[in-house]
């Protein structure tokens, strides 16, 4: 796929030409393979590399090889690279891995991990894996990387990291447990029989055991300045005034030691040291570039600064590409500051040509940034935008590389203000976007585009700019919730963007999708939803496609269709399944919205089933809301359980997981908790709630604000129920039963009959509160017709022991009477007891008269007595009373209290 | 109130001297931008920075990890000259 690995950082160093054997150094690495990490701490220049590439060729195991740098700051980077060294020892690892990792939305670090990690534990050798230089890594994620692997490291990978300083992993805990072999300063420093070795027989000095020591002494055995002694020592005659000099110095041995290198080098070579210098990694042809003026071989230069061992490192096999020593480079940097300071803005101008024509931009970019040539460096930039979408620059490359540009090289390019304002937008800097999006449709609104002044580098972006720009407009509309806005620029984009260009159309299209919702035109909304989510996946972004179907889903739920979003959601868990691995993000939701959906059906095992399968998958296959959702079904399901407070505690959790994704928010915590209070009973909570969201019957209904509108109607009806029946409430209960009346026109016009079912079933209760049952049954009825074909249950039981009486007055009736015995029967039995249902066979029905206790039990039932109550009244056991009532019920053909008591009045018992 | 007492301390620049063992060359002086190197007649090295940056000292300090210079002292100087080890 990607092609931005570049080898030379997964190339094993072969060992100098003239390197020392250290066998006490190298033994104890090989030793340390049977503990699971090796630290080879030490600063610059203590030979950390040097020693490791001399190990490796003795080591008799495949290794792995990563030397970091810079962007692998970046845990993506980090990955590709890291799977990129695994497969240089066997090609078939981690081939699925890379792929998800440039796939749009990747799933999250760790489950990646556990992926590789699979892999690894499939490959059958022991193996060495090498990250070098681990102290240029200073980003938090790629430490957790490295934290993990270790943690779960499988026994036939050993870990090595060679770093100037200790890496944040816990070296206490592995030393304790034997885990870590070490190799640090004191260690690599050279003894003085390495030093005499080193000297005398590697380099072929002939020093005298006091040379030898005085060398060793002044440079504390530091491998770089002995190393820089040698070289400066090969062919001198007066040995010993250099020896005394040095050792009488005070000077920083490196210091010392360079000048004496490059006083010994032709001008040639001192010059071709100081310009390369300026490179992270250099080839001949690169030189060349560098020295263009100047009369040099710069094959044979490298070849003689390889021969003298002078920290010239080769990166690849073919010996195309080199750098320099890391402590080296920086020595020659600061001296090339100072001695080319005028010309290193031309070479590094120079650079960054050779590395845009060779297509390696970000190099290029950052030495046209070196160069200070922002002219230069805004045209490479504009180019690399669209390198985004394919997968192959991070979002936060790019952003930092725009913001190092000053503002007036990117106000005269359209493109990259637009590329610009894209990727703001994506990081929710709404207002900065906006002012780069207006400065892109500047130059496309004059009317003679004058090229003196414009600058364009991409032409193909340019002539797309219309509707690139009409999108992110959409998406600046959407985020700031202007409704109107959104819909125009989204239509826009999409009668300005080709039926093929799915990639643009999905965003557009969700876009409008989305904004239509938010007006509550559902049709619209759900339509253009489903034409964003065909495109997106069209363009291959699955995890788009699978996210969507909580929007669609969300939709068919307003409309009250759960059997249609019941089979969204399984047709999409069929794909993902299709799919295979890794499990798309977003699959977590949809076992969520399945849940929610069994839980309205009253199938509470299917429900708490699917609420756990999303658990698990939440941390690996979760969108970023999905902690905040998840919560939000425990609640729900907590709440139809019964378990109040434990809902509550979940709704405070999710708070804290809260932000505002691009689907619109139906229902808020604060709503959920006001419901939930209403249902302990927690009146005073509820109404400094509404007084804080300022709710008001007088209030106009509105689509994003039903659920509040109606938790409102909820509030006053409790209220009353709570409250001694007066005049001055029963004056509420109009306004109450106006709003509700004005809510249902609202819902009927929206199309939505999940919300009309709720609203008929809240007349309903309103009017029974009232005392005008016939009425209360004939706004039930409508809410049964509603739901009975979509097997809704919950919302007729949650409401309790009320809903109970009146389904009960309905079943007498003969409405609906299958789906109404169905509902009955899911209440809780202690409702049913209290209400004194039995379900009984109608069977053998005596025509008794009921006796003098049972008719004593029947007038305490009419006075609204609970069988506890009546018990106690009549000092008899629960049972008993449960008894009496069975017999009563089955003298006067009665199901339930209610009806007993219309019987008794109609046979003038009672 | 406390908030602002902090905020005061934090916008007077501190003094940080940083001393490493050897001389430095000159060339060094663009290297380490805006420090001032003195050489100390006993070997060693002070750098000297007057910030309240901490991340460009901490910048100041890798680049004093990457030469592998030897660290022998980090202190931080009051504006009456009282030295705080640290």
């Amino acid at each position: 796929m990607s092609t931005s690995i570049l080898t030379t950082k997964i190339f094993i160093p072969p060992p100098g030409p003239k390197a020392i054997f250290r066998p006490r150094l190298t033994k104890q690495l090989s030793d340390g393979l049977h503990h699971k990490l090796t630290l080879i701490s030490a600063s610059a220049g203590c030979g950390k590399t040097t020693l490791l590439s001399e190990w490796i060729v003795s080591c008799h195991r495949p290794v792995a090889w990563l030397s970091l740098d810079e962007e692998h700051n970046e845990p993506t980077r980090f990955l590709m690279y890291f799977i990129s060294s695994l497969q240089a020892i066997n090609a078939d690892v981690g081939v699925g891995v890379l792929n998800t990792l440039q796939s749009p939305q990747p799933p999250s670090i760790d489950s990646i991990l556990t992926m590789l990690l699979n892999d690894i534990s499939t490959m059958m050798k022991s193996f060495v894996f090498v990250l070098d230089d681990y102290h240029i890594i200073d980003a938090k994620p790629v430490d957790h990387i490295l934290n993990f692997l270790i943690k779960h490291l499988p026994v036939h990978m050993h870990l090595v990291m060679a770093t100037r300083e200790d890496p944040p992993i816990p070296l206490a805990r592995l030393r304790a447990k034997g885990q870590l072999t070490e190799l640090r300063a004191p260690d690599l420093c050279f003894t003085s029989s390495e030093a005499a070795e080193f000297l005398n027989q590697v380099m072929s000095l002939n020093l005298s055991p006091e040379d030898i020591n005085a060398l060793e002494v002044r440079t504390e055995g530091w491998v770089a300045g002995l190393q820089l002694a040698a070289i400066s020592l090969q062919g001198r005659k007066d040995i010993d005034s250099f020896i005394n000099d040095f050792t009488g110095s005070h000077r920083f041995v490196l210091d010392y030691l360079l000048e004496e290198v490059l006083h010994q080098q032709s001008k040639n070579v001192t010059t071709f040291l100081l310009r390369t210098s300026i490179l992270d990694r250099f080839c001949t042809s690169l030189c060349e570039a560098l020295l263009s003026d100047f009369v040099i071989n710069e094959q044979e230069t490298l070849t003689y600064l390889e021969s003298i061992n002078l920290f010239l490192i080769p990166l690849d096999d073919k010996r195309q590409w080199y750098r320099y020593h890391h402590l080296f480079a920086d020595v020659l940097r600061a001296r090339s500051k100072e001695v080319l300071s005028h010309q290193l803005v031309e070479l590094h101008r120079r650079a960054s040509l050779w590395f845009a024509e060779n297509g390696l931009s970000s190099d290029a970019i950052k030495h046209a940034f070196a160069a200070k040539d922002f002219e230069l460096a805004a045209g490479l930039i504009e180019g690399e935008w669209p390198a985004i979408h394919r997968g192959f620059l991070q979002s936060h490359t790019f952003l930092g590389w725009v913001k190092s540009l000053p503002d007036e090289f990117i106000r005269v390019r359209p493109v990259l203000s637009t590329g610009y304002a894209w990727e703001l937008l994506n990081i929710g800097e709404l207002e900065a976007a906006e002012e780069k999006l207006k400065d892109a449709e500047n130059w496309l609104n004059k009317p003679q585009k004058n090229s003196n002044e414009m600058v364009v580098e991409d032409e193909e972006e340019f002539q797309s700019l219309p509707a690139t720009i009409a999108i992110a407009r959409a998406y600046l509309a959407q985020a700031l919730g202007n409704i109107t806005d959104t819909i125009k620029h989204a239509s826009q984009a999409l009668s300005l963007l080709a039926v093929s260009d799915h990639i643009s159309r999905g965003p557009a299209s969700a876009l409008l999708g989305l904004a239509y919702w938010s007006k509550g035109e559902l049709e619209p909304a759900y339509k253009y939803l489903a034409e964003g989510m065909a495109s997106l996946q069209k363009a291959g972004n699955m995890v788009f496609a699978i996210s969507g179907t909580f929007g669609l889903a969300d939709i068919r739920i307003m409309q009250g269709r759960l059997l249609e979003a019941i089979s969204l959601y399984k047709e999409t868990l069929k794909r993902v399944k299709d799919y295979g691995e890794p499990v798309l993000q977003g699959t977590a939701e949809l076992y969520l919205g399945l849940s929610e959906l069994y839980r309205e059906q009253d199938d509470l095992s299917a429900s708490i089933q699917h609420l756990e399968k999303s658990e698990q998958l939440g941390e690996q296959a979760g969108l970023p809301n999905w902690p905040y959702r998840f919560r939000l079904g425990q609640a729900r399901l907590k709440q139809t359980l019964g378990e109040f407070d434990r809902a509550l505690e979940l709704l405070d959790e999710a708070e804290q997981f809260y932000y505002r994704g691009p689907l619109p928010d139906l229902q808020t915590v604060a709503g959920l908790k006001a419901r939930l209070w209403i249902r302990q009973g927690n009146l005073n909570k509820v109404i400094s709630w509404i007084e804080s969201e300022n709710l008001t019957l007088k209030d106009r209904p509105a689509v994003l604000k039903e659920f509040n509108q109606i938790t409102l109607v909820r509030t006053y009806i409790a209220q009353y129920k709570a409250q001694f029946k007066n005049d001055q409430h029963d004056h509420t209960m109009q306004d109450v039963q106006q709003f509700i009346q004005q809510l249902l026109i609202a819902a009927k016009e929206g199309e939505r009959a999940g919300s009309l079912i709720e609203l008929f079933i809240l007349q309903a209760l309103c009017l029974q509160a009232q005392d005008e049952p016939s009425h209360a049954i004939e706004s039930l009825q409508q809410a049964l017709m509603l739901a009975e074909p979509e097997s809704y249950i919950r919302i007729f039981v949650d409401e309790g022991s009320d809903m109970f009486d009146l389904l009960s007055l309905a079943e007498s009736k003969g409405i609906t009477p299958i789906y109404v015995r169905k509902l009955l029967c899911a209440f809780d039995s202690d409702v049913q007891e209290n209400r004194q249902t039995i379900v009984s066979s109608v069977a053998n029905i005596p025509n008794d008269p009921l006796s003098k206790r049972e008719l004593k039990v029947l007038q305490l039932i009419a006075q609204g007595l609970s069988n506890r109550e009546i018990g106690e009244r009549l000092f008899l056991a629960l049972d008993t009373i449960k008894g009496h009532n069975r017999r009563i019920f089955s003298k006067l053909q009665a199901k339930n209290r209610t009806e007993a008591i219309a019987r008794a009045k109609s046979l003038d018992i009672l | 109130m406390s908030n602002t007492a902090t905020q005061k301390v934090d916008l007077k620049p501190r003094v940080y001297r940083i001393r490493i063992q050897g001389h430095l060359s000159h060339q060094w002086k663009i290297w380490f931008d805006g420090v001032s190197i003195v050489l100390e007649d006993d070997g060693n090295t002070v750098l000297t920075s007057e910030t309240n940056d901490q991340a460009l000292l901490y910048g100041l300090l890798k680049k004093v990890r990457d030469l592998g210079l030897p660290l022998i002292s980090v202190n931080c100087v009051d504006a009456d000259h009282k030295v705080k080890p640290i």
